[in-house]
């Protein structure tokens, strides 16, 4: 059984004023002890405790710049914590950016076991997966050929049906549905649910408030990396709607 | 605590093995793509290098032709491929800045798939060098089998200066720069164009202080003179070795979990 425990969490961040601090800098300043700070610290999350178990679909809401995507990136180990614990239990996937460690001078076959990999695929895994991540895509006649010639749609659709290819015991979301034609994404919609039904724990971020709702149990809400409440979906998303006018 | 992190470092970097296998293949791969000669490439361009350098400077130094490549090939493998190492892993966090942010890997890999790549081709120049040797007249030896031994030592010794290279330049992107001179300065340091023992003057001393130094003879006494390389040498590169890949180490981890927020 799959869940996620969460304490304490604190995530600070380092904002740099100029550029980064050159070595001539650096060196001046260790002659010049009452140095001027060149970057001011910020919490992005600032002691978020929350307990995930098997079974819930999380949304997590709030405003632009309160700590969502940064704290799905701790959850997914990107971000390193300055402070408390995350303890998982279970298979993470993250679908945070679809297409990332895509190389344009590979073709779309080669993409697919580089991507993979980067995914936590093993070989033999993506060897099983890709007939039916290719027919997916609808890449048959180009898959051999170099990504960088593919339209934007191909690239979506390819780097789309790799990523949900597999069923991953946690999966977390970051606003992505993919885009393409209607067909597209009408077939990608129905992949995408019938991943999230096979998980165990769903997390997403989104804007889309309808969309929380239809596929969530359960809506954090977060405000400068903090959480504001933990409930139901039409109770969270109704007073995050009502304090925002 | 350091040792405990290392356990899981070297549990990761097994864990994430085909992440590494691609990587390696992706830069192989991409590096020759669409060109006619595709890897030979690899051979064919320092050859034509070192064939141009060897008839500049036998003719200057007024030494055989012949004797004079192989003593160059046989200085130039470890030097290219420390240089390379070096200067090539400074912006491996930086040129996968993109992956990093988005996806969780043991950060290790980065810069060990450079790595890789250039031991690879090292293999390959070798190869070249045993095929020549007895072309030009000179003789096989079994001292040879020691090559193995040198490879393991420059590679601890390349691959530790790397990663402190990797991290530091996240920090100081002007690094990457600095280094590329420096190793061009450095090149003319290290006893590659001339022999260690052949040299008078104010840079001696230098030259012997040199960290590099000891490792090219680790692959020119086997392959020149025919004899292991003697026991001070030996251990004075395995000391440098050691002591290198454990400094690149305690800085990487030390830092590892930190570059994310810099980069």
């Amino acid at each position: 059984m799959s869940s996620i425990q969460v304490k304490d969490l604190s995530i600070k961040f380092r904002i740099y004023h100029d550029r980064s601090p050159s070595l001539k800098q650096t060196f001046a300043n260790i002659f010049n002890r009452k140095k001027v700070s060149s970057f001011s610290e910020i919490w992005a999350i600032k002691n978020l405790s929350f307990y995930i178990k098997a079974g819930d679909r999380v949304g997590i809401v709030g405003h632009n710049g309160a700590g969502k995507s940064t704290l799905l990136k701790a959850l997914c180990r990107v971000y390193e914590l300055s402070e408390g614990n995350i303890s998982v239990a279970g298979r993470i996937t993250p679908l945070l950016e679809m297409g990332a460690g895509f190389n344009s001078e590979f073709t779309g076959r080669e993409n697919i076991y580089l991507n993979g990999s980067i995914l936590g695929y093993g070989k033999q895994q993506l060897k099983k997966i890709e007939p039916e991540v290719i027919a997916f895509a609808e890449l048959e006649e180009f898959i051999d050929a170099p990504v960088k010639y593919y339209s934007t749609g191909m690239y979506m659709r390819l780097a789309f049906s790799l990523a949900t290819a597999m069923h991953p015991d946690i999966l977390v979301l970051d606003e992505i549905f993919a885009g393409g034609d209607a067909a597209f994404m009408a077939k990608a919609k129905t992949r995408m649910y019938d991943l999230i039904d096979k998980a165990n724990i769903m997390i997403m971020v989104s804007h889309d408030h309808l969309l929380v709702k239809a596929l969530c149990n359960r809506v954090l809400w977060l405000d400068h990396g903090q959480l504001i409440a933990d409930g139901t979906p039409d109770d969270v998303i109704e007073r995050y709607l009502a304090s925002r006018k | 605590m350091m040792s405990a992190r290392f356990v899981s470092f070297l549990s990761e970097l097994y864990g994430s093995r085909s992440v590494l296998q691609q990587l390696i293949a992706q830069q192989l791969i991409l590096r020759y793509r669409r060109t006619l000669l595709g890897y030979l490439w690899t051979l064919i361009n320092p050859l034509l290098m070192i064939t141009a350098m060897a008839l500049v400077f036998s003719s200057l130094f007024k030494a055989d032709l012949k004797t004079f490549v192989i003593f160059l090939l046989t200085g130039m493998i470890p030097w290219n491929f420390f240089s390379s190492v070096v200067t090539q892993c400074s912006t491996a966090f930086i040129s996968n800045e993109g992956l990093i942010k988005k996806i969780y890997l043991p950060k290790v890999i980065f810069p060990l798939s450079v790595a890789f790549v250039f031991l690879i081709d090292s293999l390959l120049a070798l190869a070249a060098l045993l095929i020549l040797i007895p072309l030009v007249g000179g003789s096989l030896s079994w001292s040879l089998l020691f090559l193995p031994v040198s490879f393991v030592l420059l590679f601890l010794f390349s691959m530790g200066l790397g990663l402190i290279m990797a991290i530091v330049t996240v920090y100081f992107r002007d690094l990457q720069y600095v280094i590329m001179i420096v190793t061009q300065g450095l090149f003319y340091l290290t006893p590659i164009l001339y022999k260690s023992d052949a040299l008078t003057g104010k840079v001696t001393w230098l030259v012997k202080l040199n960290p590099v130094t000891p490792f090219i003879a680790l692959f020119r006494v086997p392959t020149i003179d025919g004899t292991v390389p003697g026991i001070t040498i030996l251990v004075w590169a395995a000391s440098i070795a050691v002591a290198t890949m454990a400094a690149g180490l305690f800085v990487f981890l030390r830092h590892e979990k930190n570059i994310v927020f810099r980069l």
